[in-house]
């Protein structure tokens, strides 16, 4: 058996020799054939992002970063084949809310009790090759916490229509921000194993660890997975202004003023009649 | 290309509109004498600035534009300093009230309800007297009879109240109760709105307390530094909502435009200048008023809770 496989190899590599890169497909593929009684998915996922540190400096206007990665051990003989299928979650640290709906009193609109979520992603981005729901089943997709529709924001909301109409409001605005999106087009496949996706974040994304994760699927079953991670800070002279402001705050409120005094003064002196 | 981001309010601003904007406001409050804080508060909120953010923001750039107001008026020996300490003295008591009254109100929500309310009743009750006053001052003038600036000193109650002070400067033996109710309810205002309240102070101490016109525009501008510089830093070290950034570009428009608008504002008459004031006082006012009369055209709104 073992020689019989050596000799269909060196077969093989001499074919590949005379046939060039065409037959490299084919190797691959009878690489992968002998009908050994593995897991029916042995592919492994492998990504990266573009830009691991982003920093918000004085000109960030929101940026755009390409996560990329392949399949290894891919067996889908053509690009495009869809055998595969990738799904992107990028999720920033959580921020808990208070999301309140104006409601009309003795004529004018105010605000009413508003309700609270704890576990709110100040972002969370879905990118996927197809609509998630084509790619796998709820079930599937609610245990791996991907997709809005089942996610938890740390408040009981199934069953009232109330709840219900206030948790999709808070979606809604989060989209309208584009700190929520869910984008079934954003990732794409390249030849048979390459997959880029690219996801923009706005320019008010909350700072802090973004955690990303990559999914393969192939039939519908979870087939590898793959961490990332990317960090958001403000840097050069928006990181000392925060820091200032937050932890030295009577110190910042005092420049504030004497910024303005000065240039009160330099202001009267530039323009003074005499 | 000029967009620039802003640290605190974290969103990303066009640099020349906001100095433009800085500019604009200074012009009108270096023409009218008064802070423009009622104008810019609202023009920043409409430009996307959070609301607590364009609050303590505003008041920071008041501190700006009425120190070279100050000193103009201080060289004309326009600035009654004694007077001035007493409504400095009740302005940061209502100062430090009115910023821990917005807190607790924005913990409950209402913060922006309450900010406007109190924009449509001042803005709306003080615009329209002012035009009222003025458009009978020009009526008059029109009818060729002289307009008297100064009604004779009349004693009213305020004149029976006790610890009396000598206010040489501005030529007023009365009671120190009357100042620092008005300077402790115009800190309470400037605190609550972001405004410097001068447009409460001028007429509150030339009408209730009838000390001289341009004494009062000089020592209402000289107290206002004082209270916008405490609004400044109570708003910074509780609520963490001023935006230096955004200020020194409102500072350095509002201080260029502001010497620009004293010299327009030579240039028309008192009660011109006061009607065309009012108008816009009147304005801010009903835009205010449709947008808390109008169905809103989102209802919901995100907050973080618990601010940091």
């Amino acid at each position: 058996m073992l020689t019989a496989l050596r000799i269909s190899a060196a077969v093989l590599l001499a074919l590949s020799v005379a046939f060039g890169l065409s037959t490299t497909v084919a190797l691959a593929q009878k690489k992968a054939a002998p009908p050994v009684e593995e897991p029916a998915s042995q592919e492994q996922v492998q990504s990266d992002i573009s830009t691991r540190d982003i920093a918000i400096q004085s000109n960030f206007t929101g940026i755009e970063i390409l996560i990329f990665g392949s399949v290894d051990f891919s067996d889908s003989r053509t690009p495009g084949e869809g055998r595969y299928d990738v799904i992107t979650v990028v999720r920033g640290p959580n921020e808990p809310i208070v999301l309140r709906k104006k409601e009309r009193v003795a004529g004018i609109w105010i605000n009413g009790p508003g309700k609270s979520y704890s576990t709110v992603p100040g972002f969370y981005a879905v990118l996927s090759t197809r609509p998630v729901r084509a790619i796998a089943s709820d079930q599937t997709l609610k245990e791996l916490g991907i997709g809005l529709a089942d996610f938890n924001f740390g408040r009981a909301t199934v069953g009232s229509p109330q709840e219900q109409a206030y948790r999709s409001a808070m979606i809604r605005l989060k989209k309208q921000k584009k700190l929520f999106q869910e984008r079934d087009d954003a990732v794409k496949f390249i030849g048979r194993s390459l997959f880029r996706g690219t996801v923009a974040l706005p320019v008010n994304v909350p700072i802090g660890r973004y955690s990303v994760d990559v999914y393969l699927f192939r039939d519908g079953a979870l087939a590898s997975k793959s961490q990332g991670s990317l960090e958001v800070n403000k840097a050069g002279l928006e990181e000392i202004v925060y820091k200032l402001a937050f932890r030295r705050p009577f110190l910042y409120g005092l420049l504030g003023v004497l910024i303005a005094v000065l240039a009160g003064l330099a202001g009267w002196y530039a323009f003074r009649r005499d | 290309m000029f967009q620039i981001y802003l640290p605190i309010a974290e969103i990303s601003v066009n640099l020349l509109v906001m100095l433009g904007l800085g500019a604009a406001v200074g012009f009108l409050s270096g023409m009218f004498g008064v802070g423009g804080g009622f104008m810019l508060t609202p023009l920043l909120m409409l430009s996307g600035i959070p609301p607590a953010i364009a609050v303590a923001t505003g008041a920071n750039q008041i501190v700006g534009t009425s120190v070279s107001g100050t000193l103009a008026q201080w060289r004309r020996g326009n600035v009654d300093l004694r007077m001035g300490f007493v409504l400095i003295v009740g302005g940061v008591v209502g100062a430090v009230t009115g910023v821990f009254l917005l807190k607790i109100l924005r913990e409950v929500g209402q913060a922006g309800l309450m900010i406007s309310l109190t924009y449509v009743a001042f803005l709306g009750v003080i615009g329209a007297m002012m035009l009222w006053e003025s458009v009978n001052a020009m009526r008059r003038a029109r009818a060729g009879k002289t307009v008297s600036s100064r009604r004779p000193g009349q004693h009213n109650w305020i004149h029976g109240l006790p610890f009396k002070i000598r206010f040489p400067r501005s030529r007023l033996y009365i009671s120190a109760i009357p100042p620092l109710v008005i300077g402790g309810l115009v800190g309470l205002l400037a605190s609550f709105l972001g405004v410097g309240g001068g447009f409460i102070m001028v007429p509150a101490l030339i009408y209730l307390l009838r000390m001289p016109t341009n004494i009062v525009i000089g020592t209402s501008i000289f107290q206002i530094i004082f209270i916008t510089a405490i609004v400044t830093l109570l708003h910074a070290t509780l609520n963490f909502t001023l935006d230096i950034v955004l200020a020194v570009l409102l500072v350095i428009g509002g201080v260029i435009g502001g010497q620009f608008g004293v010299r327009a504002g030579q240039k028309l008459r008192g009660e011109q200048l006061r009607a065309l004031l009012a108008a816009m006082v009147l304005l801010v006012a009903l835009r205010i008023l449709f947008d808390l009369v109008l169905k809103p055209s989102e209802l919901f709104t995100i907050v973080p809770l618990a601010g940091v």
